[in-house]
């Protein structure tokens, strides 16, 4: 009997790669199993898993909105053994792709909300579908705020997209802030200079001084590096956010990405979760009753 | 259905079995070791053991097996060939078959994994019943008696055995061998049933789990996981002979001619350093206070209802520093 082996990958060729910094790449996909592509409809908020073979496979989130059907784009940076890998890579070389796995961020409830976006360094990459979903569709939604941290202007992912939200977002009714954490970055200081109510100097929670951030009829979204979170949470508490209302991707070591190797579980006695297959997306609510999430 | 094998059936019993496939059963591996090793005759094996060291998992996930073989070059993939053949599994305790049972909803409920679920179908499960020794905990865990999850289960009664007849696989078994078995008749019955009493009185240790899963939350900050850290080996040597641990890892193995290669999965364990390791070097479980308490919190959670210990006791066994599960469990309770 022929059975779907849930652990195959399908090859998708590299079309485009894009330099963003000295250790990110953005990396475009299109998938050789046209059948394998049609089927392969992902939400904001999901990930992959990837593979080079003969070094491994790496969970990464999905970097944008559903445009093409066979099109799949991946914000990669170069951090371990299979990261690396792909960074050697070249246009026409073949990636190897499962998925898409995980939940995703509740768009369909979100409509009709304004939607506050939190993202320290990479962790914009899976907010920047989330983003696009949200500008495509841009009467469903009220306003965008986006509080972006970076390191320096270097290290800015999708900066000619941003930096265009930074400066004409209003036209959309998107507010773009921006916050570096290299206080001697000269190109982020003109930009400080240039817009102070849009860009700081500090860490991203700073930017809460910049924006309202009510927490009525809002759903907030963060994503960054595991020690952020509860500071940003916090921000959002002292807010009266609800719980329920801000939502989290996480990061954690996945090795199969359908709830089995383990790897991944989170949680104590009454509440472990797979963050693959039960995340990535969780609410603060979730973390409230889920030991060691955040 | 109930029936009844002869103790001199045995040897035709195993036969029968034989001729299906490959027959493992527990084999005395020195001290007061098991393993379910490859047996080609009853007396190899020794239906009256108490635990094997590692659980009946291995023949569903293997220590180590091949996910594919890969070719870079023509970009093309080769699965393993679907293994042959039945193998029997005769002489598998409640417990262990309980965990059986605890798999099936991970691998095979959700997202089913191929190889599980074709060695789960090519696997006969023969049962047989056992009597706790000073580490088996199963009567509370709810594991120490099984109603369903075997083809045929044997209880010991004076002559031969009980045999209960799980699945239309069970069955055939019986009817392919109607010579062997017999109507079990109201006196083998009563036997059985007064055994099995007996036998659930057996038991010395007793967990209370009712609620344990709150009394892990309300102890995340127990002193004793700190105090069991200072005693753990971190060896992963719990994981290894747990009957529910199911964590894997996955390996690529590249061919000299660096073109060609494998993707392995082998079995993976909490206790060690590496499970909560994110590439940049971030540990989400960096030091042996995080991965005990993991892995207790783990053993202690729910799935679907179901327990996710057995209470076999092979961790307490075979644990070099001589952590006991129990012990810790208790504390967790506030009862030590």
């Amino acid at each position: 009997m022929e059975r779907n082996n849930v652990l195959v990958p399908s090859p998708a060729k590299i079309v485009k790669i894009e330099s963003m910094t000295d250790i990110e790449k953005l990396i475009e996909l299109e998938f050789v199993d046209k059948d394998f592509a049609k089927n392969f409809i992902y939400e904001p908020g999901q990930f992959v898993e990837v593979s080079v073979m003969g070094v491994g496979e790496a969970p990464v989130s999905i970097c944008a909105a559903r445009k093409k059907e066979d099109i799949l784009e991946l914000c990669v940076r170069r951090v371990g053994k299979v990261t690396n890998a792909i960074h050697r890579l070249n246009v026409g070389d073949l990636l190897w792709v499962r998925g898409p796995y995980g939940n995703n961020f509740p768009m369909k409830n979100m409509e009709g909300k304004n939607l506050l976006l939190v993202g320290g360094g990479l962790g914009i990459a899976p907010l920047r579908g989330v983003l696009q979903h949200a500008l495509v569709n841009r009467e469903k939604y009220g306003e965008i705020t986006v509080l972006y941290g970076v390191r320096c202007y270097t290290s800015m992912l999708f900066r000619d997209e941003f930096l265009q939200l930074f400066y004409d977002g209003d036209k959309e009714n998107v507010k773009f802030l921006l916050s570096y954490e290299d206080s001697a970055d000269q190109a982020c200081y003109e930009l400080e200079c240039e817009r102070n109510d849009r860009c700081l100097s500090g860490v991203v929670t700073k930017l809460f001084q910049l924006t309202e951030a009510a927490p009525d009829n809002t759903y907030a979204v963060i994503c960054g590096p595991p020690i952020m979170y509860k500071f940003v949470v916090r921000e959002l508490l002292q807010r009266n956010f609800d719980p329920r209302h801000i939502y989290m991707t996480l990061e954690r070591r996945m090795k199969c990405g359908v709830g089995k190797c383990g790897h991944c579980i989170v949680g104590s006695g009454t509440s472990i979760r797979y963050v693959c297959k039960d995340g990535p997306v969780f609410t603060y609510w979730d973390a409230m009753n889920t030991k060691g999430m955040i | 259905m109930y029936k009844k094998l002869a103790r001199e059936e045995l040897y035709g019993f195993f036969e029968s079995l034989k001729k299906m496939g490959e027959v493992y059963a527990p084999v005395s591996i020195g001290g007061s070791s098991y393993d379910f090793k490859k047996v080609s005759s009853p007396n190899e094996a020794d239906l009256t053991y108490t635990r094997t060291m590692i659980p009946p998992k291995k023949f569903f996930v293997k220590t180590k097996e091949k996910i594919f073989d890969f070719d870079e070059e023509k970009a093309k993939f080769r699965e393993p060939k679907e293994e042959e053949g039945i193998t029997v599994v005769l002489g598998i305790h409640p417990c262990d078959i309980h965990a059986v049972k605890l798999l099936d909803k991970v691998y095979m409920d959700e997202t089913p994994d191929k190889y599980y679920v074709e060695r789960r179908e090519n696997t006969v499960l023969v049962g047989v019943d056992c009597h706790p020794d000073e580490n088996c905990f199963c009567k509370s865990t709810g594991t120490s008696y099984v109603a369903d999850g075997f083809d045929l289960f044997l209880h010991e009664i004076s002559g031969g055995y009980f045999v209960r007849v799980g699945s239309e696989r069970g069955y055939q078994i019986i009817e392919g061998n109607k010579n062997l078995f017999k109507d079990a008749e109201a006196k083998d019955a009563e036997e059985f049933r007064l055994n099995e009493k007996k036998r659930q009185a057996e038991f010395k240790l007793d967990l209370n789990v009712l609620g344990l899963q709150d009394m892990l939350d309300m102890s995340y900050d127990n002193p004793v996981w700190k105090e069991t850290a200072d005693e753990c080996l971190g060896c992963g040597t719990c994981n290894l002979t747990c009957p529910t641990c199911r964590c894997y890892d996955v390996v690529d193995n590249v061919g000299l001619d660096l073109k060609t290669g494998e993707r392995v999965r082998r079995w993976d364990s909490c206790m060690l350093r590496k499970h909560g390791l994110v590439a940049g070097g971030l540990n989400f479980r960096p030091t042996r206070v995080e991965r005990l308490l993991n892995r207790f919190n783990c053993k202690g959670s729910l799935r679907e209802g179901m327990l996710n210990c057995v209470g076999c006791g092979r961790c307490t066994v075979y644990c070099p520093a001589d952590i006991d599960f129990v012990e810790i469990m208790k504390k967790v309770r506030g009862e030590l």
